[in-house]
């Protein structure tokens, strides 16, 4: 394996680079330093390096066997997932273009904030579409533990956040934010199944 | 639950990979099968003893 390819594959690098860059977003949104709208578009990129963390660790379990391809299901929740995250990028080039050029009417504003909406609950209903279509039991327990680890992280996020915004000590935040705290609580769930269970799962 | 899957798979000389497409699941799952991270169900533990035309109380035991 050269050296370019095994950093490649190298599990530890890209989710250093996934954590890195969702604090290096986070810290920018959170300091004012770029606006919100901002801040969602540029968090594509930890997403997109997430994605590639759990190919490299997918491809790191497969190498120690024989190679295995991934199940329907799974080809199926990857490809929902990129028409999911290519209409909400093209959701938010909407939003952006059109209300900072003109000032839409209420229902043009209604429609542009839930679109963006309606493509990181499709997401959602992916993931769950991929819990029922899951054959492989061990599998789909990885998916569900992950979820719930995600949940709860995101839960006790929304909590303490709320609790500390409520007496002041930090500002505001917009509720999809805790959507966002919830794809990251899915990273920690994949590490909680990679402590537990060996694998990083399916997602 | 302990089980003797590693050395059933030994004696015939298959991979994680062989069983797992015997069985129609991941590599994954035999894997944390055999290594007792993971009990499979009922009708994934008939499957198995199936596939080594086995009884499951042959392949499966209580932890003592």
């Amino acid at each position: 394996m050269t050296n370019a390819n095994r950093l490649r594959a190298s599990v530890p690098l890209w989710a250093g680079l996934t954590f890195a860059s969702f604090g290096a977003v986070m810290g920018l949104a959170l300091s004012d330093a770029i606006d919100s709208t901002t801040a969602m578009i540029l968090l594509i990129v930890p997403a997109a390096l997430f994605f590639q963390t759990m190919r490299a660790a997918n491809r790191a379990a497969d190498n120690r066997g024989p190679c295995s391809a991934k199940g329907e299901a799974q080809q199926r929740y990857i490809k929902r997932v990129m028409v999911f995250s290519s209409a909400y990028l093209v959701a938010i080039a909407l939003q952006v273009s059109l209300l900072s050029d003109s000032d839409p009417s209420m229902a043009a504003r209604v429609a542009l904030a839930l679109l963006p909406a309606f493509a990181i609950i499709g997401v959602f209903w992916a993931i769950g579409r991929l819990i029922v279509e899951e054959q492989d039991e061990f599998l789909r327990m990885l998916i569900v533990r992950q979820a719930l680890i995600a949940t709860g992280f995101a839960l006790a996020a929304a909590t303490l956040w709320g609790f500390l915004e409520s007496t002041g000590v930090v500002v505001h935040l917009d509720a999809y934010w805790w959507a966002v705290a919830w794809f990251f609580g899915q990273f920690v769930g994949a590490l909680a199944n990679r402590i537990s269970y060996g694998t990083w799962g399916a997602l | 639950m302990k089980n003797r899957l590693k050395v059933l798979r030994a004696e015939r000389d298959w991979s994680q990979q062989q069983l797992a497409d015997l069985l129609e699941v991941s590599r994954q799952s035999v894997n944390a099968i055999e290594t007792g991270r993971y009990d499979p169900s009922l009708p994934l533990a008939f499957r198995i003893a199936e596939v080594f035309e086995l009884g499951i109380e042959e392949i499966f035991q209580r932890e003592a």
